[in-house]
């Protein structure tokens, strides 16, 4: 049986716009905030969002549904979201490994992205720390650890997303909560 | 057991993939072994923390207004159908349009192959005074009558009143409201052998 985002993409190919809205509104708030928090911008997420319809509306026909509709359109996201930090930041190399789980206090610190005056308020003390520390994650890591945690995927479903075995995922998360913990140590 | 596979362990505990025999050794490790069992702490703290800041959306919801300005942005972006937009709107200007023009203007449509890239809406019949396209959507009112067959191709015939011929659909789908009453039969073909043999025999044989 074909999922009902299959479906949608197959009367959207045919030329049903509104089937194609139907797919925007199932997807739109959820890649938002998993766009929002790769970026913590809330502009370029919505950009990062409106380009992915885009790109999903281009690219329908070759949408292959024996993958997960969900898998794809996270995969856009994350791969748009990931082209974005990098930009961000050219002078470093954001791909850096992170290392074995000691010797993390070695590693260099990104700036976090400034936050405006509005959400200063409305973050508590504890999630603000949170948030720096995800934030200072190079891009590899914080996209296995925003989809292990926002999205509540499986370790093979994130392999999935970003098209890499599971083996290699499990070693971020791991790598990416340790870095997470040394970060928050004095606050636990 | 060694402290660094304790540490690999606890991650996999914590990702619910440590197999119970091995939980067992890891917790008897925990238990005679102060500095895993402070860092085990800590794991499990900072992933409680993670799940319920990445749950809690204070701060970074998404408000109705912008989701829908958003939802508007995104649909502005995605290009229209230019071209069967021109139809639809050459069908609206003429309305009174021939039955006759209308089948000789569709069956080139529907021959050429450069025209139809099997997406467009098309729409046959001896009858479309009265029809009223919407979209991809070929609707004929309630109440309305329609004096003979009416063919709809790539689009959905969403038929409420009467249809005194056959009602055709070709890679489409057929809705039929409680008021419709259709004299002829009613077909929908999908398959592209099929198609093909309803062109054959409509272009050589008689009419629909
Ligand atoms: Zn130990």
């Amino acid at each position: 049986m074909k999922s009902i985002e299959a479906n949608l993409i197959r009367l959207a190919l045919k030329g049903d716009q509104r089937a194609f809205a139907e797919l925007v509104g199932m997807y739109q708030d959820k890649l938002y905030h998993l766009a929002y928090r790769m970026l913590y911008n809330r502009q370029e997420a919505e950009d990062a969002v409106q380009e992915t319809f885009l790109r999903v509306f281009r690219n329908m026909e070759r949408y292959d549904d024996s993958m997960k509709f969900s898998t794809w359109i996270y995969r856009i996201t994350t791969n748009l979201s990931i082209d974005r930090l990098r930009r961000r930041k050219p002078g470093f190399s954001l791909d850096a490994e992170l290392p074995e789980h000691d010797g993390l206090d070695g590693y260099s610190m990104f700036a976090s992205e400034d936050t405006s005056p509005e959400e200063e308020v409305l973050l508590s003390e504890t999630q603000h720390i949170i948030r720096n520390a995800i934030d200072t994650l190079p891009p590899k890591y914080k996209t296995v650890m925003v989809l292990r945690y926002l999205e509540d995927l499986s370790l093979q479903e994130i392999g999935d997303v970003m098209d890499m075995p599971v083996t290699t995922i499990k070693t971020r998360v791991h790598r990416g909560r340790e870095f997470l913990r040394k970060k928050l140590e004095h606050k636990l | 057991m060694n402290c660094n596979v304790a540490i690999v362990w606890m991650h996999d505990y914590i990702d619910g993939e440590l197999p119970r025999e091995d939980a067992v050794t890891l917790k008897q490790h925990l238990i005679s072994c102060p500095a895993c069992r402070a860092r085990f702490d800590q794991l499990e703290k900072t992933e409680a923390l993670l799940s319920s800041v990445m749950a809690e959306p204070k701060g970074q919801a998404i408000s109705p207004a912008t989701s829908a300005a958003l939802t508007a942005k995104i649909l502005k972006q995605i290009p229209s159908p230019a071209r069967h937009r021109d139809w639809t709107g050459w069908i609206r200007r003429h309305p009174a349009v021939t039955a006759a023009a209308v089948f000789v203007l569709v069956m080139m449509a529907s021959l050429a192959p450069t025209v139809n890239n099997g997406s467009e809406l098309i729409v046959r019949g001896d009858d479309l005074k009265q029809v009223i396209i919407d979209g991809h959507t070929v609707i004929v009112p309630e109440g309305s009558q329609i004096n003979g067959s009416l063919t709809v191709e790539n689009g959905t015939a969403d038929v409420r009143g009467q249809v005194q011929g056959s009602v055709t659909v070709i890679d489409g789908s057929l809705l039929t409201a409680s008021t419709a009453q259709i004299a002829g039969q009613t077909r929908t073909i999908d398959q592209l052998l099929d198609r093909f043999w309803y062109k054959v025999t409509q272009t050589f044989g008689s009419k629909p």
